[in-house]
């Protein structure tokens, strides 16, 4: 079947690319200025202490043979010991991915819905004033400077109104109480999660409704939305039923092509708001010159990119009859 | 199916909002506030300031620092050590004590310490064991320390390291000899649950958030008078929580969620704080220097009169009233004017005292007479000050343009603030100077890893009271690559006094030689030391009391020890 | 649609080019251009942050103490608000806060349209070679495109930072520019392949013309028009790029960009009590995005006559 060819040889592109991108992480960290033990500032650390610490991290061996070491550990799931905090990089990725899931996927279903709820109506009313205030709303929301409007965020909604906390995913006081139940705990992470969701939303909505106005408006004109007029269905039906389900696709697509962009707002906004996830704990590697953690992070974040584009074109692929392979 | 999504959407709101009206305190919680999350518990690879607080609660020294006097006082140890100079050895005796599991402390833990340190080469303490020979335990409860040489820094270094137990290290470091690379292996350890006989121990450390400690009921100073103080402690709980930006922890400071900030707090603050009825400011000396250095190893600042002329147009009083807000004092020496029994008074105090106009012409004195000259000087004939150009060195060559490297102005303000005005101030003078801000993982490694660069200001936060570290700085063999001598300063009077000074026991004699090292420092100025930040730091005052207050602040192992609740409240807080 | 959130009518879009000289079809884009709304609004906006940019040359020649870095207010060292001697206040250490509002403006102008500049040569370059290559190269180029492409730019350059340790502003623009060119080549190739069928490189052919003078000649003026449409878009992603680095404190700490100053507000700790701080640098991004993306919405109408023909309609 075409599809399936199709996906095979994307997935060995895949593995291509994240071969390359290994290698050039590999390459570039070896030979950057600098190590981790000289940011060591403590006057009690001799050269001689730190000669032999670079020695124990394998940092003077040639570098053919670290590249050895490295694609033998990556390929086995040891993706090294964190420079800075000492543990397996895997279990404090582990430890970050689901917070990262959380709010981000949350964040993508809620602005999508929303975008394409709206847009859908936007364009059933193009032209009068709710279409005009609707895309101007979106237009400005959208080229917000996202950190921006996460300081905003929290200086209005955390500080003056003080609804919600001002950074975090959980309170300690709720969580070390033995007595607080499943439910509480739930509400606690829902209650620090608001102010990072609204400002990914706000961020993300405008672009999707953007898109589905104008989808919605190419749709509309299309041979069998006519048809289907002719055939005397309401409106309603024809827009909800007929019009909304493929003028969707794009929207659902440029949520998959959009994912890079995402992923960086999402970074910031995890940083912003302290929240514990994979893109402020890459944000802090970088900034630590914790090499292991950066790398495995940024790979993580390379190979989500790049599956969810083979899965977005795969679906595009089955969902619209027209395209082929 | 609408209108129910509706109600649901709506309830869940309200649940959400009521979260923020806070919930009802019952047990009392020592709450403090942390800047970063600690790194690990893992004592030999613990090098933040964070994760060595929170060890500094479980695993214990022999001897302490009294908060008052700054003298060594026996803490885990029992009476002062007993000096063997036939032997080279100290004999040191051991207070009862028993380790969070109900174990006794014994000698062989003391000895097992020093042994692991030695064998694994373990960095940041290895220098302070290395030249202890053997050890002897006669007893359960004494330890003879066999030293190669007489060696200052073990009576001040080496007793106040920690010390761990055999009981939780032992197999864990056999299992590390195992592998090709035992120190890292000793070192990613995963530690849980450190095993410590001090006032703490670690109930959960919630990766991220927070860590939880609590009471250890087998601290070998519960209610015990240790110099002249009855221990605790006297709070059963501890919660750090940590905090990414310094703004939030003081709201919460404000809004009662935590008691504490352990953490300097920007003068920027202080007005604010000071208006709120239950907060309490302290203001502490720390044990810091902040300098300006120079590279020694070529022209320009080879050249001893311009350093000097350099530390005169510095305007010390200035950066500490205006770039400090007076929230420091000045600094003349090396050592700080905190560490009061090491400090030297007795250096030459560039500059101090004088107004703009005076500075000037001093260090135009001072270069005129050592062979510079100006296209335009800054005093004139007729003796008025005028902005100067074009210097020329001695030998005729215009001075080539200069930076002064500084840490960004986020990551220290004050700092990169300092290097603008001696910026200004340079060129005022006639002197080609340049501020620049550069990220700080990239500065050291320009200046300690590659020794390229002109000048730099970068400060010590937590020196050490032991001065050794003046040694350090300036001994002539520690000009390497990552060595400690960073300016290249080279003389070999100072070199042979700073080793003496290392093998000199008797504490008198030794403060004779720190002090002629300190005169020849400051004659020569490879460093020019200009400001000591006081540590401000604001505390809850109805919540808490009883904090004590010594040298780098109140956060210290004492406080925690001596921390009481306040009486007066009833026991309700909010988040 | 890109990642920069332009809408991008992509299918059927057939453009005839045109053979009309270059300043006539430049006066009669003006004319429909003019038309349009949001291209006035974005192009007064524009012209407002140009003469910004410009104007940010002239308080440090009247006292020193208004240089957006080193300027220091002999009698203010803290964060103070809005006065006559300072129009938006200081910031921590009492720099002047309008003129390094200003400053920032001449920065993200800077790195704006160089990096832009920069990654559209690099773009059409090599979409117009994609396209006019033979398969293998063309698929090279394209792959190699696609997998720059779905990288987030941030991130990249994040790392990147990290391994130079400090980054100075053109490197950070070189960066920019070196990860953004996969959009426009795209567009461009696919111009170049449907020109390339046309009688007139034909006929260039026939003349023996060589390859480079083919592409140099007679492909490219009419591609131009696109690249610099696609110039707007990558001006705001590099703009916004570059200041979400500066915000992490990845910039260059000796430039005065508007990240700069909102990593300075947030890591100094006036968040809370500076709002005349915190407001004016997120306002300034977010409006002279806003302003290139209605300028090139606009264009979008200039250049695509399809459009237009909406636009009547409405």
């Amino acid at each position: 079947m075409e599809i399936r060819k199709f996906v095979f040889k994307r997935l060995i592109e895949i593995f291509v690319i994240f071969f390359v991108i290994l290698t050039v992480l590999f390459l570039l960290f070896r030979l950057a200025p600098g190590d981790p033990v000289t940011r060591m500032v403590d006057p009690t650390m001799t050269p001689e202490d730190a000669a032999h610490l670079i020695a124990q991290l394998g940092l003077d061996q040639p570098i053919w043979l670290q590249y050895i070491y490295y694609l033998k550990n990556f390929f086995t799931g040891n993706f090294g010991i964190s420079f800075h905090y000492g543990v397996a990089v895997l279990s404090i990725i582990l430890n970050r991915l689901p917070n990262t899931i959380l709010l981000f996927s949350t964040s993508i279903v809620l602005s999508a819905f929303a975008g394409i709820f709206l847009g859908k109506i936007a364009s059933w009313h193009k032209g009068k004033k709710i279409d005009t205030w609707m895309t101007l709303g979106a237009l400005i929301c959208h080229t917000l400077f996202l950190p921006w409007l996460a300081l905003i965020m929290i200086w209005i909604f955390g500080f003056h109104v003080g609804w919600f906390p001002l950074n975090g995913m959980i309170t300690p006081e709720i969580w070390l109480d033995s007595s607080s139940g499943f439910w509480l705990k739930f509400l606690d992470i829902a209650h620090h999660m608001v102010l990072p969701l609204a400002t990914l939303f706000l961020i993300h909505f405008g672009s999707y409704l953007l898109l589905m106005r104008s989808s919605m408006l190419d749709t509309l004109k299309e041979d069998y939305i006519l048809t289907a007029r002719a055939k005397g269905l309401t409106e309603k039906v024809i827009r909800n039923h007929h019009a909304a389900p493929n003028a969707a696709l794009p929207v659902v697509t440029s949520v998959g092509i959009s994912l890079a962009f995402s992923l960086s707002g999402g970074a910031l906004t995890e940083t912003v708001f302290s929240w514990p996830g994979i893109g402020r704990e890459l944000v802090f590697a970088v900034s630590n010159s914790d090499y292991p953690l950066a790398q495995a992070s940024f790979l993580l974040i390379a190979t989500v990119v790049l599956i969810s584009n083979l899965v977005v074109d795969v679906l595009y692929a089955y969902l619209d009859p027209r395209i082929k392979y | 199916m609408k209108r129910k999504l509706l109600l649901f959407s709506q309830i869940f709101i309200i649940l959400l909002l009521l979260l923020s009206c806070g919930k009802q305190q019952d047990h009392r919680f020592l709450k403090i506030g942390l800047h970063e999350e600690p790194k690990t518990l893992n004592i030999w690879l613990a090098s933040d300031a964070n994760s060595k607080k929170i060890l500094s609660l479980i695993y214990q020294p022999l001897y302490l620092r009294d908060p008052e006097t700054l003298n060594l006082i026996p803490w885990l140890a029992d009476g002062e050590p007993k000096y063997h100079p036939d032997t080279i050895s100290y004999t040191v005796r051991l207070k009862p004590a028993k380790w969070s599991d109900g174990s006794d402390v014994t000698s062989k833990d003391v000895a097992f310490t020093a042994a692991i340190i030695k064998e694994f080469r373990v960095p940041r303490y290895y220098s302070s064991w290395k030249f202890i020979k053997k050890i002897e335990t006669p007893d359960n409860h004494t330890v003879r320390f066999y030293l190669e040489k007489p060696k200052a820094i073990f009576l001040t270094r080496t007793l106040t390291s920690s010390i761990v137990s055999t009981k939780e290290w032992s197999d864990i470091a056999q299992a590390a000899r195992t592998k090709q690379k035992p120190l890292i292996a000793l070192i990613n350890h995963k530690i849980e649950k450190p095993m410590g006989c001090g006032p703490f121990v670690i109930k959960k450390w919630h990766r991220g958030t927070y860590v939880h400690l609590q009471k250890n009921r087998y601290f070998f100073g519960l209610g015990q008078d240790i110099g002249g103080r009855i221990l605790g402690p006297y709070v059963n709980d501890l919660l750090f929580k940590v905090y990414g930006t310094a703004d939030v922890a003081v709201l919460a400071l404000k809004k009662g969620s935590i008691d504490m900030f352990l953490w300097g707090i920007q003068p920027g603050y202080i007005d604010d704080l000071k208006r709120q009825k239950n907060i309490r400011i302290f203001y502490s000396k720390k044990s810091a220097v902040y300098f300006m250095g120079f590279n020694l190893r070529s022209l320009p600042f080879s050249d001893v009169s311009l350093r000097r002329a350099i530390a005169v147009l510095i305007d010390k009083e200035f950066i500490i009233s205006r770039i400090l807000q007076n929230y420091g004092t000045r600094m003349d020496s090396i050592v700080p004017p905190g560490n009061k029994y090491w400090f030297c008074s007795d250096v030459p105090r560039y500059g101090e005292g004088m107004n703009r106009n005076d500075r000037i012409k001093t260090a135009y004195h001072i270069l005129q007479k050592a062979g510079y000259t100006w296209e335009t000087p800054p005093v004139d004939g007729s003796g008025r000050v005028v902005p100067g150009k074009g210097i020329r060195l001695p030998n005729g060559q215009l001075m080539e343009k200069f930076t002064i490297l500084t840490p960004p102005a986020d990551y220290d303000p004050l700092r990169a603030m300092s290097g603008m005005m001696i910026q200004e101030w340079l060129r005022a003078f006639g002197m080609p100077a340049l501020s620049r801000p550069m990220a700080f993982g990239a500065l050291l490694t320009q200046i300690k890893g590659r020794h390229e660069f002109d000048a730099f200001i970068l400060g010590y936060g937590r020196l050490s009271m032991d001065p050794d570290y003046l040694r350090n700085f300036f001994l002539s063999a520690n000009d390497k690559e990552r060595g400690w001598n960073i300016s290249g300063y080279k003389n070999p009077e100072f070199d042979h006094l700073a080793e003496k000074s290392t093998s000199e026991m008797n504490r008198e004699l030794r403060k004779k030689l720190i002090f002629k090292m300190q005169k020849i420092i400051m004659r020569d100025v490879p460093y020019i030391p200009i400001y000591d930040p006081a540590l401000i730091e604001a505390v809850r005052k109805d919540t808490f009391t009883d904090w004590v207050e010594t040298l780098d602040g109140i956060g210290n192992l004492w406080s925690f020890c001596l921390v009481k609740p306040n009486p007066d409240k009833t026991g309700q807080k909010n988040f | 649609m890109t990642e920069n959130g332009s809408i991008q009518i992509s299918n059927g879009n057939k453009k005839t080019p045109k053979k009309f000289p270059m300043v006539e079809r430049f006066l009669e884009g003006w004319s429909v251009y003019k038309e349009n709304l949001i291209g006035k609004i974005g192009l007064t906006l524009l012209i407002i942050f140009a003469l910004m940019a410009l104007c940010s040359f002239f308080p440090p020649m009247i006292d020193p103490m208004y240089h957006p870095m080193t300027g220091v207010d002999p009698l203010i060292s803290h964060s103070t608000s809005p006065s006559w001697r300072h129009w938006l206040g200081t910031d921590f250490i009492g720099r002047d806060i309008f003129c390094q509002l200003l400053a920032g403006a001449r920065i993200a102008f800077m790195v704006g349209i160089s990096a832009a500049f920069m990654s559209i040569l690099l773009g059409t370059a090599i979409g117009m070679i994609a396209g006019y290559s033979r398969k293998i190269v063309d698929t090279l180029l394209m792959r190699l495109a696609d997998m720059i492409m779905v990288m987030p730019t941030l991130l990249v350059v994040l790392i990147l930072s990290s391994l130079f340790g400090q980054l100075n502003i053109w490197t950070i623009v070189l960066l920019i520019a070196l990860f953004r060119w996969p959009g426009v080549s795209r567009v461009i190739r696919a111009q170049t392949l449907s020109l390339k069928e046309r009688p007139f490189i034909e006929a260039a052919k026939v003349a023996g013309a060589s390859h480079f003078r083919i592409i140099f000649r007679h492909i490219m003026p009419n591609v131009l028009p696109l690249s610099l449409l696609y110039m707007t878009f990558r001006v705001t992603s590099a703009i916004i790029i570059e200041a979400a680095l500066a915000f992490l404190g990845f910039g260059d700490p000796s430039t005065v960009s508007w990240g700069m100053m909102l990593q300075w507000v947030w890591k100094t700790g006036h968040m809370f009590q500076a709002p005349y701080w915190l407001l004016p640098p997120g306002i300034c991004i977010s409006l002279l995005t806003l302003s290139f993306y209605m300028l090139g919405r606009a264009m979008e109408e200039v250049l695509d006559p399809r459009l237009r023909k909406e636009v009547a309609q409405e």
